[in-house]
């Protein structure tokens, strides 16, 4: 049972990183209402900037974290004009805008490891790093930051939809989008506000994931499906659901390897998110 | 000349796994992103059949696409509840899982580790090993797959299939039981794509999971758009193009690991452009 | 709709004419294949599989130099009869499959007889079978996993099998008075056979082995090491393919404050830039290499030649003065009973005293170096016997 403490604490980390792409991930889709399956692989812009910046260039580390971010936004706000608000414009079907993600995914990924070839980089610098003891369970700074980041974009995106003009605006376009055009909203500004936004968090969240694990060209679509997972079973269209959804999701990967096989945690999520589109599709928290 | 035979093999296999797919996602209208995984269930039954059991390659092809069949069965039917996004999400899902099993149940599939050395067709006398001779195999069921292809598209039953991309409600109102067609057009597609699996196993001689994942399913995704759905000479033009394609980069020069991702960049392009300026393909007849 | 029909018809002819043009530049490059020609001075074509790329580069960048400096040493002073010898040098990436294509490739295009490699065990299993067919020998220095041992007639290796590595090392466990072993492997087929050796071995002297496995690509093993870490055992057992992700499980321990007794898969002990990099967590590790004379002349010769030509020093230093003396050997097999595949693999059963710079090789029946390794253990950053 001692291991318990330290599954509790890998299940927050896990849930908190989950919820910083879920969060990301629902602004979009509730302004766009489409699946932007290239939301994953701007994480992995985002841990590479910081590399690229910290590591490469030299620059010190919190302003390469400030960039790194600011850029990955720059680039989901690119990707908006270039590409999804074309298609929009021509009303295109959701499945055109899918597959259209798809192919900015791989090809963003592909970039991304030409640059900085496949092979697997770690972002901190081997030892020095403050370790934390809680009981019996072990955790690093890196892993707390997680948690805190996780929860203060949370609340600030919350304060961001119910305080702020555009939030207001945000959650007009999420209702009715015509409705919204007819009251004078320029949705289409707003959207690529939301992409802005919400492809920076995504960028954080790559960020912090190089710090605790390392980074490679393909982890965003890992990241990005457990994302999505989380959401749909927290609730889709509901903030507080996608960071429950996501942290749930954290505690029954990391408690279902303790009894089965690590190897199976990929399955054990998609199978979880199965059963929830059968059985309870709205997930646990209505919007 | 033994390069552009390896090449055409190459394209056979596509050629019959977009075959497949096209019937699932051009001509219904089902954005289906798992179709890796059919592939790689032809192939693992055939591995494993060749070389634990020395059972004739032939039938390790029927083997395959019934096991594909039956799976192809359950997961269409939990597909079937689905429409849209959160069907081509919930396909993503069972790659994934499929994909698992694969790297995961190593009793059976050596996991990661994968299977060599598995053998080659044997059919009279003929040597397959010469590859000349196992293209002209690969090119028989290709034309086996277009002729089942083509016969359900031009019958009643493709009839059907095109009213429900349209339209499904409307074809439900006279009385078609969707499902049933859906769930069918599903099985047979995975049931192809087990065949090219079958081939690409005695082909390359040695398997991994490592083939069979979502890179894989979206690769045959922009096969068939780039050709163009619900054309049949779509997906043949999709597949020849795409794997002539690579080689030419080859010729410019890139090392090899450049070269992959060099691939990878242009497919993702290639998809983009395609849904920004020409959604049914060269020679299409289903804008997405 | 003319439109139509005439843009289909100009699409069709311009991919006709690529497949065309393409299939014409590639007839070029590839038709004429080079035999063991009458002409003298033709170049002899050979064969290598490694990782060139991907984390495992490691290995195959170092063996590929190694092959490069070996073949530049013959062909200065020579060649084999007067012929130079040409090596066409191939990305297996540490996996079966791309090995697989690899072989084919140099099998059936480029038509060889002598393919060095694989670098990884996996890439060498997935090979064979097609060297098989194609009747051509493969050689390696570095594939040690015990599956290799008589695998097949066409293979053969200069570095002993990990089947004695895993049972020294087990030995020396036991030794310690260890009898709890937990184990952290990636699912390869070197990681592996490794564990199954010290594994059988460790059981006999009546210790007890439980393992976690972990794929390749997966990146992140903490869950894994804290199952681990809660059995308490007396020490754990890091069996890796690369060293890459042997660091990446140190700094993973470090993160979850465990210090615990460690047994190390070879790689991580017998690279000296690997073992000054980690030296603070691996103080005190056990683990085993092939020990090489220092002073054997022609070893000097090469790590000084390598260090000339490379501007660096030979890295993995007992597998890649294999992979030296490996080219040599088929030099003098090609000599011996000329440029056949399947002869100079049965020629290699016949090696026995050949003085190389890895010592004295003799290759038994089943195609493997018959000697053995020893046990280092890591002690002020550095690995000693």
């Amino acid at each position: 049972m001692e291991i318990v403490p330290q599954l509790i604490v890998n299940s927050i980390i896990a849930g908190s990183i989950y919820s910083l792409v879920a969060l990301g991930f629902n602004l979009i889709y509730d302004v766009t209402k489409f699946f932007n399956l290239a939301h994953g692989v701007l994480a992995a812009v985002g841990g590479y900037a910081v590399f690229f910046f910290y590591k490469t260039f030299g620059l010190p580390l919190i302003l390469s974290v400030v960039i790194a971010v600011l850029l990955t936004g720059l680039i989901g706000f690119i990707l908006d004009k270039l590409v999804f608000l074309p298609l929009r414009l021509r009303k295109a079907s959701d499945m055109v805008l899918i597959v259209a993600s798809l192919g900015a995914f791989t090809a963003i990924q592909a970039i991304i490891a030409i640059l900085f070839t496949s092979q697997f980089q770690t972002l901190s610098q081997g030892s020095g790093q403050n370790i934390y003891e809680f009981g019996n369970a072990v955790f690093t700074q890196t892993q707390f930051i997680i948690l805190a980041s996780a929860l203060i974009i949370m609340v600030g995106l919350v304060w961001l939809l119910k305080s702020t003009m555009l939030g207001k605006a945000i959650q007009a376009i999420s209702d009715d989008e015509e409705v919204a055009k007819i009251v004078g909203i320029n949705t289409n500004k707003i959207i690529s506000y939301v992409f802005f936004i919400g492809s920076a968090i995504a960028g954080l969240a790559g960020v912090l994931v190089g710090f605790d694990t390392g980074i490679e060209p393909t982890m965003g679509m890992g990241l990005l499906l457990k994302g999505v997972i989380g959401s749909i079973i927290g609730g889709v269209g509901n903030i507080y659901g996608g960071v429950l959804g996501s942290f749930l999701l954290g505690f029954v990967e990391n408690f279902g390897i303790w009894k089965i096989s690590g190897e199976w945690k990929d399955a054990i999520a998609f199978i979880l998110l199965i059963l929830f589109l059968l059985f309870k599709p709205k997930g646990i928290l209505r919007k | 000349m033994e390069y552009i035979t390896h090449l055409l093999i190459l394209f056979s296999i596509y050629g019959i796994l977009g075959l497949g797919l096209n019937l699932i996602v051009g001509y219904t209208g089902l954005l289906s992103v798992t179709h890796a995984a059919f592939y790689g269930i032809g192939a693992y039954t055939t591995a494993i059949l060749l070389t634990s059991f020395g059972i004739n390659f032939f039938l390790s092809i029927i083997i395959g696409m019934i096991v594909s069949g039956i799976l192809g069965f359950l997961i269409g039917l939990v597909l079937s509840k689905f429409k849209g996004d959160y069907y081509a999400l919930v396909s993503f899902g069972f790659n994934i899982i499929v994909f698992s099993i694969f790297l995961n149940w190593q009793n059976l599939t050596r996991g990661p580790l994968g299977i060599p050395g598995i053998g080659k067709p044997q059919l009279f006398d003929i040597n397959f090993y010469n590859n000349f001779n196992f293209l002209i195999l690969s090119l028989v069921f290709l034309l086996l797959s277009w002729l089942l292809s083509w016969f359900i598209v031009k019958s009643s039953f493709g009839r059907v299939l095109k009213a429900i991309r349209e339209d499904e409600q409307a074809i439900q109102v006279f009385g078609y039981n969707t499902h049933y067609y859906k769930l069918a057009i599903f099985v047979i597609g995975a049931m192809l794509a087990s065949i090219a699996g079958s081939l690409f196993a005695s082909y390359i001689s040695y398997i991994d999971p490592s083939t069979f994942t979502l890179n894989e399913s979206i690769f045959i995704l922009v096969v068939i758009i780039l050709g163009g759905l619900a054309n049949l000479r779509g997906s043949i033009l999709g597949a020849l193009i795409l794997i002539i394609l690579p080689e030419a980069l080859r010729f410019v020069g890139f090392p090899s690991d450049i070269a992959a991702q060099m691939r990878q960049l242009v497919y993702g392009v290639i998809l983009v452009l395609l849904m920004l300026y020409r959604p049914q393909g060269l020679i299409g007849e289903y804008k997405l | 709709m003319i439109m139509n029909t005439l843009l289909k018809w100009i699409v069709g002819i311009v991919i006709v004419v690529l497949i065309a043009w393409g299939g014409y530049v590639l007839y070029q490059k590839y038709s004429g294949s080079i035999d063991g020609g009458v002409a003298t001075g033709e170049p002899i074509k050979i064969g290598f599989i490694g990782a060139l790329t991907g984390d495992a580069a490691a290995y195959g960048e170092g063996a590929r130099n190694t092959v490069a400096l070996a073949v530049d040493e013959i062909n200065k002073s020579g060649g084999v009869d007067g012929r130079p010898l040409e090596v066409v040098y191939e990305d297996g990436k540490c996996n079966g499959k791309d090995a697989a294509n690899a072989a084919q490739k140099l099998v059936n295009v480029d038509k060889v007889m002598v393919i060095f490699g694989g670098s990884c065990s996996g890439e060498t299993l997935s090979a064979i079978p097609i060297v098989e067919v194609g009747k051509v020998v493969l050689v390696s220095g570095t594939a040690t996993s015990p599956d290799l041992t008589g695998k097949s007639k066409f293979f053969f290796r200069t570095y002993p099998s990990d089947a004695k590595q895993g049972e020294i090392v087990a030995d020396a466990a036991n030794a310690k008075g260890w009898k709890k072993v937990v184990a952290i492997q990636e699912q390869t087929d070197y990681a592996l056979g490794y564990y199954k050796a010290f594994e059988n071995r460790f059981k006999q002297l009546g210790g007890t082995v439980t393992k976690e496995e972990f794929a390749t690509s997966v990146t992140d093993v903490r869950s894994l090491l804290t199952k681990l870490k809660n059995q308490k055992p007396d020490a754990l057992l890091i069996s890796v393919q690369t060293p890459a992700a042997g660091e990446r499980i140190l700094k993973q321990l470090q993160d979850l404050k465990w210090k615990p007794a460690l047994i190390v898969i070879d790689i991580l002990v017998n690279d000296t830039a690997t073992v000054e990099r980690n030296k603070e967590y691996l103080e005190g590790a056990i683990g085993a290499d092939f020990a090489l004379d220092q002073n054997n002349q022609k070893l000097q010769n090469f790590l000084a030649a390598y260090k000339a030509m490379f501007n660096a020093d030979v890295p993995f230093t007992s597998y890649n003065t294999a992979v030296y003396d490996s080219v040599y050997v088929i030099k003098d097999g090609i000599m011996a009973v000329g440029l056949d595949g399947e002869k100079i693999a049965d020629w290699s059963r016949t090696i026995k005293d050949w003085a190389g710079a890895s010592g004295m090789i003799t290759i038994d029946a089943n195609g493997d170096r018959a000697s053995a390794h020893s046990v280092k253990v890591v002690k002020d950053g550095k690995a000693q016997f």
